[in-house]
C-alpha cells in the first residue's frame, strides 16, 4: 500500500524475498542479538537490499542458535528458518559472484575444465618430463620430491594453478564486496577486529552458548574442529613456506628429517586436517540423522553437499600429504606423492568454485561489518 | 468430573507420581526442577509437541527482580520498594498485598537460581528503551530458556511426557488422588495419571475465546491471543468446579497493542507495536482517545490492548511521521506510507478528512520543548483533550506512516487463589491438601489489571519454586 518511490531498489525475488521476509520478522523480535553479528548488524538497518542481505548471509556462521531459539521456526506459521535461509544466499551468491566465462557455462563445467587443465599441465610439463634422479650419486636424494618431478617444473606448474586460483577469487571476491557496499578494508581497525574474529571464530560461540550442533544440543565441538581445519591448512601452508625458504635461502634441498621446520609444520597441520575435516564429516553425518524442530533443514541442501565436498577434498590432501613423509622412504613414495601432487593441483585449480571461498567472503563480510562499529565499541 | 476407565497409570514401579505438574511453561518447569531437588519421581506433563513446548514463555525475553546493585546485564540497583512503587504504580495495584509484597521480596533471588539451572543471560536488547536497569534478558529470549530448563530437568530425572492435556483433577477425600488426561500422547481417549501432589502452572484462558465473551461480549471476538491457542484455561475451569476460590478480577489482563494483521494466535513479540509513544493515535472514527505519552514505555505499554479494547471495533491506528521512524523496533508488517497524514489515513481505510482534523487538532496544541526519547521529555500539548504529556512533536515531516492495531492479549490474570505455600484455596475457606497453583493460574493474586514488563516470568519462578517445594513436601 506504500506510495512508489523512485529511488526504491527493485523488490526482492525468490530467496532473498525469501530472507528478507524472515529477517523483517527477526528485526522486530531481536531475542537472538545476543548470539552472533549477524543481529546487531540487522538492527544498523531498516530496508533491506540484496547487498545489505548478502552481506548478513555472509557474517552467519551457521551456528543454528538462533533456529533453535526461535519460537516461530516450523511448526509455526511465521516458518522461520534463518540457517536455512541465509545459507541458500551464500550458495546462490557465491555462484553470482564466480567471473563469467562464455564456457563453460556451469560452475561444475567450470570445475571440471579447471582441474583437467591443471592436471594436464601436472602430466605434461611435470611428471612427463620426470625427476632427476642423478647419475653416480649427484642428483636429488633417496625421498626428494625432485625425483618424481624436476624442482623448476614444480614452481612453474604449482604456482600458475596457485596464481589462477587467487586471481579467480580475488575476482570474485571484488564482485561481492562491490554488490554489499563492502567497506573497511583500509581500516587498521577493521582488520584488526576482523582477523581476531577469525582467528577465535567468535561467531560459532552464540554469546556463550555454543553452537546448536549436531542436532539442537549446544556443542563446542564444532568450533574446535573448525580451528583444528583452519589452523591445519594454515600450517600446512607454512610447511610450504618453511621448506622454500630452507631451500631457497639456506641451501638445504629436500629431504628433510623429522626435527625440521617444514615436516614437523606440515605433520601438525595434516593431522589437524585429518582430525578436524574426519570430525566435522562426524558431526555432519550425526547432525543430518537427527529429526530437528519439525525435521525442517537447517542448511541448503546443495550447500551442505559442498560442505561434505570441502571436507573430503581436504581430508584426501592432508592424508596423501601425510603418506608421502610416512611412506618416503619406500618404493610406494612415487606414486604417493605423484596422487598428493596430483590432489593438491586439481584442489587448488577448483577451489574458487568450491566452499572453500566461504572463508574469503565470511572474512571480508567481518572486515565489513567491523567497520560499521564506532572504534570505541569494538571488541578487543 | 468424568467417572475412571481404567486404573490410573503411576510411574515406572507402579507407585503413584510423587508431583506431577500440569504444564510445560517456565513456572510449571521451575516447580518440577525443584520438586525434583526433594521427590524422587516427578512427572511434567507438556500439552504441545516437543516443537512447540513452553507455552506462552517461549515468548518471554527478560525478567525483572529486585537487585540491589548493578551488573554487566542491569546496569544499576532496582530496589524493593522501586519494584514495590512500579507494581503498585500499574492498574489497580497489587491484587494480595501479602503475597505481591512476597513475590517482590523473593524475586531478588530469581536471577541466581535461573544462572544455576542453565539459563544464559545478554546485555538488554537493542531499541528496549528503559528496561535494561530494571530487567533482565536471557539470551535467546524464552524458547531458549525452555530448552535450557527441559537439559536441566533431563539432567535432574524429571519425566517430562508431550501431547498430554490435562482435563480433571480426580480426588479422594480431601486428597487429590490422580490427573486426567487426554490429547495424542495418550493410547485411549483418557488416562488417569496416578499423583500424590499436583502443582496446576497451565496458564490462563486468553486463548478461549468464548470464555472471554462472558466478559467482554462481542468485543472478545476482536481480541488476538499473543501465545498458543491451546490456553484454554481447561483446568482451570476445572479447579473451578472442584470449588477452587476464584483470584483476581474477570477482565484483568496484560494484553498490548499489536498489528492488526496478526495471525489470531500465537504472533508472539514480533506483532508488538512500539510506535505509539512517539505517534498520534486514532480510534476508527478518527479521533484521538488517550494520552499517547502519558509515562515511561514499559510501564504504559499493557494498557494499550485494554484501551484499545473499548474502543468501536476493538480497533486504533497509530500515525506518526518520518522524524521519529527509527524511534522504535521497525513493525514485522510494516506500516503503510503515504506523502500526507490524509493518505495515510485512507490507506488504512480511515475517514481522511477526520483524521487530518485530529492531526491539525494536535499539532497546534504542541507546545515547543526538547524532544529525548530516553526520558519523559515534558514535550507536551496545551489545550487538548486528551492531552498528549510527552514526546509530543508536530506531524508535519513527511512520508507519513500508518498501522492498524488491535488488542492483543498475553494472558488473563483471573485464576485461583493461593496460600503462601502456593496451595489453592477453595470456596469454602480452607485449602485443597495437595493440590497448588503457579504461574499465570494464580497471577490474580498479585496483578489486578495492569501490568510492569518481565514481572510474568517472575511470578512464574517465585510461585514454580514454591509450589514445587510444598508440592515435595505434600508428597512425602
Amino acid at each position: 500500500m506504500s506510495e512508489p518511490d523512485a529511488a526504491a531498489p527493485p523488490p526482492l525475488a525468490g530467496l532473498f524475498a525469501e530472507a528478507d521476509r524472515q529477517l523483517t520478522i527477526c528485526n522486530a523480535c531481536r531475542y537472538c542479538e545476543g548470539y552472533c553479528a549477524v543481529f546487531p548488524a540487522l538492527e544498523r538497518r531498516r530496508d533491506l537490499t540484496s547487498g545489505d542481505i548478502t552481506h548478513l548471509a555472509d557474517l552467519c556462521h551457521d551456528c543454528r542458535d538462533c533456529y533453535t531459539a526461535c519460537m516461530y521456526a516450523p511448526p509455526h506459521e511465521f516458518a522461520l528458518n534463518l540457517p536455512a535461509a541465509l545459507s541458500a544466499v551464500r550458495r546462490d551468491t557465491y555462484d553470482e559472484y564466480l567471473p563469467r566465462v562464455p564456457w563453460p557455462r556451469t560452475r561444475r563445467g567450470a570445475m571440471l575444465a579447471a582441474a583437467l587443465a591443471a592436471l594436464a599441465l601436472l602430466a605434461v610439463f611435470g611428471l612427463a618430463v620426470g625427476g632427476d634422479h642423478g647419475t653416480g650419486g649427484s642428483g636429488p636424494a633417496a625421498g626428494s620430491p625432485y625425483r618424481v618431478i624436476a624442482y623448476p617444473a614444480l614452481v612453474a606448474v604449482f604456482g600458475l594453478i596457485a596464481a589462477w586460483s587467487v586471481v579467480v577469487m580475488a575476482l570474485s571476491a571484488a564482485r561481492y564486496w562491490r554488490a554489499t557496499n563492502g567497506r573497511g578494508l583500509t581500516s587498521p581497525a577493521a582488520l584488526a577486529a576482523a582477523l581476531r574474529q577469525a582467528a577465535t571464530l567468535r561467531n560459532l560461540r552464540g554469546g556463550g552458548a555454543d553452537c546448536s550442533y549436531p542436532g539442537d544440543e549446544p556443542s563446542a565441538a564444532r568450533r574446535r574442529l573448525h580451528g583444528f581445519v583452519a589452523w591445519g591448512f594454515a600450517a600446512c601452508v607454512a610447511s610450504t613456506v618453511a621448506a622454500a625458504i630452507s631451500q631457497d635461502f639456506a641451501g638445504d634441498p629436500p629431504p628433510y628429517p623429522v626435527l625440521s621446520a617444514p615436516v614437523l609444520l606440515g605433520v601438525a597441520g595434516g593431522a589437524g586436517l585429518v582430525i578436524g575435516c574426519a570430525g566435522l564429516l562426524a558431526l555432519r553425518r550425526a547432525d543430518g540423522r537427527q529429526p530437528v524442530g519439525g525435521d525442517s533443514a537447517r542448511e541448503d541442501p546443495a550447500l551442505a553437499r559442498r560442505g561434505y565436498a570441502l571436507l573430503a577434498g581436504l581430508l584426501l590432501l592432508a592424508v596423501s600429504g601425510l603418506l608421502t613423509l610416512v611412506l618416503r622412504d619406500t618404493a610406494a613414495f612415487g606414486p604417493v606423492l605423484v596422487v598428493h601432487l596430483a590432489a593438491v593441483a586439481a584442489c587448488f585449480a577448483i577451489a574458487p568454485y568450491t566452499k572453500f571461498t566461504h572463508a574469503v567472503y565470511r572474512f571480508l563480510a567481518l572486515v565489513h561489518d567491523s567497520a560499521e562499529i564506532p572504534e570505541s565499541l569494538l571488541e578487543t | 468430573m468424568s467417572a475412571p476407565e481404567s486404573a490410573p497409570v503411576g510411574a515406572p514401579g507402579g507407585a503413584p507420581w510423587d508431583v506431577v505438574v500440569i504444564g510445560g511453561g517456565n513456572a510449571g518447569l521451575v516447580a518440577a526442577l525443584t520438586a525434583r531437588e526433594s521427590a524422587s519421581r516427578v512427572l511434567l506433563l507438556e500439552r504441545a509437541p516437543v516443537a512447540l513446548r513452553g507455552g506462552n514463555t517461549r515468548h518471554t525475553r527478560n525478567v525483572r527482580c529486585v537487585h540491589d546493585t548493578g551488573d554487566e546485564y542491569t546496569p544499576g540497583a532496582y530496589t524493593y520498594d522501586e519494584l514495590w512503587g512500579d507494581l503498585c504504580a500499574v492498574g489497580d495495584g497489587p491484587a494480595d498485598e501479602d503475597l505481591a509484597s512476597l513475590t517482590v521480596r523473593e524475586s531478588a533471588s530469581v536471577p541466581g537460581w535461573m544462572t544455576s539451572h542453565g539459563i544464559r543471560w545478554q546485555p538488554p536488547l537493542t531499541g528496549t528503551l528503559h528496561l535494561g536497569r530494571t530487567n533482565r534478558f536471557f539470551l535467546g529470549g524464552g524458547k531458549a530458556l525452555v530448552n535450557s530448563y527441559h537439559r536441566a530437568a533431563a539432567a535432574a530425572g524429571v519425566t517430562v511426557w508431550y501431547d498430554r492435556t490435562a482435563e480433571d483433577l480426580e480426588f479422594t477425600g480431601h486428597r487429590c488422588t490422580a490427573v486426567v488426561v487426554s490429547g495424542p500422547g495418550v493410547a485411549g481417549a483418557r488416562e488417569r495419571i496416578a499423583a500424590r501432589a499436583v502443582v496446576c502452572a497451565s496458564g490462563g484462558f486468553e486463548a478461549n475465546i468464548g470464555w472471554l465473551r462472558q466478559y467482554w461480549g462481542s468485543a472478545a471476538d476482536n481480541f488476538l491471543v499473543r501465545g498458543p491457542a491451546t490456553n484454554d484455561g481447561r483446568v482451570l475451569a476445572a479447579l473451578y468446579a472442584l470449588g477452587a476460590e476464584p483470584a483476581g478480577q474477570e477482565r484483568g489482563f496484560h494484553s498490548v497493542a499489536i498489528d492488526a494483521r496478526s495471525p489470531r494466535f500465537d504472533g508472539g513479540i514480533a506483532t508488538r507495536l512500539d510506535s505509539i509513544p512517539f505517534s498520534v493515535v486514532v480510534n476508527a472514527r478518527g479521533a484521538r482517545f488517550y494520552d499517547e505519552g502519558e509515562e515511561l514505555w514499559p510501564k504504559r505499554y499493557a494498557i494499550w490492548g485494554r484501551n484499545i479494547a473499548g474502543q468501536p471495533g476493538q480497533i486504533a491506528y497509530s500515525i506518526w511521521d518520518s522524524k521519529v521512524n527509527h524511534l522504535f523496533l521497525p513493525p514485522m508488517y510494516g506500516p503503510v506510507s503515504a506523502a500526507s497524514v490524509a493518505g495515510v489515513a485512507t490507506a488504512l481505510g480511515l475517514d481522511a478528512d477526520a483524521v487530518a482534523t485530529t492531526v491539525a487538532e494536535y499539532n497546534k496544541a504542541v507546545v515547543a520543548g526538547a524532544f529525548d526519547p530516553s526520558r519523559l521529555d515534558g514535550c507536551r500539548t496545551e489545550g487538548l483533550t486528551p492531552p498528549k504529556s510527552n514526546w509530543a512533536q508536530p506531524l508535519d515531516t513527511p512520508p507519513f506512516y500508518g498501522i492498524a492495531m488491535r488488542p492483543g492479549i498475553t494472558f488473563t490474570f483471573m485464576g485461583v487463589q493461593v496460600t503462601r505455600e502456593a496451595q489453592v484455596r477453595t470456596v469454602e475457606g480452607g485449602a485443597f491438601r495437595n493440590v497448588f497453583a503457579a504461574g499465570e493460574i494464580m497471577s490474580g493474586n498479585v496483578l489486578s489489571s495492569g501490568y510492569l514488563g518481565g514481572f510474568g516470568l517472575t511470578i512464574g519462578t517465585v510461585w514454580g519454586r514454591i509450589a514445587g517445594a510444598a508440592a515435595a513436601r505434600a508428597a512425602s
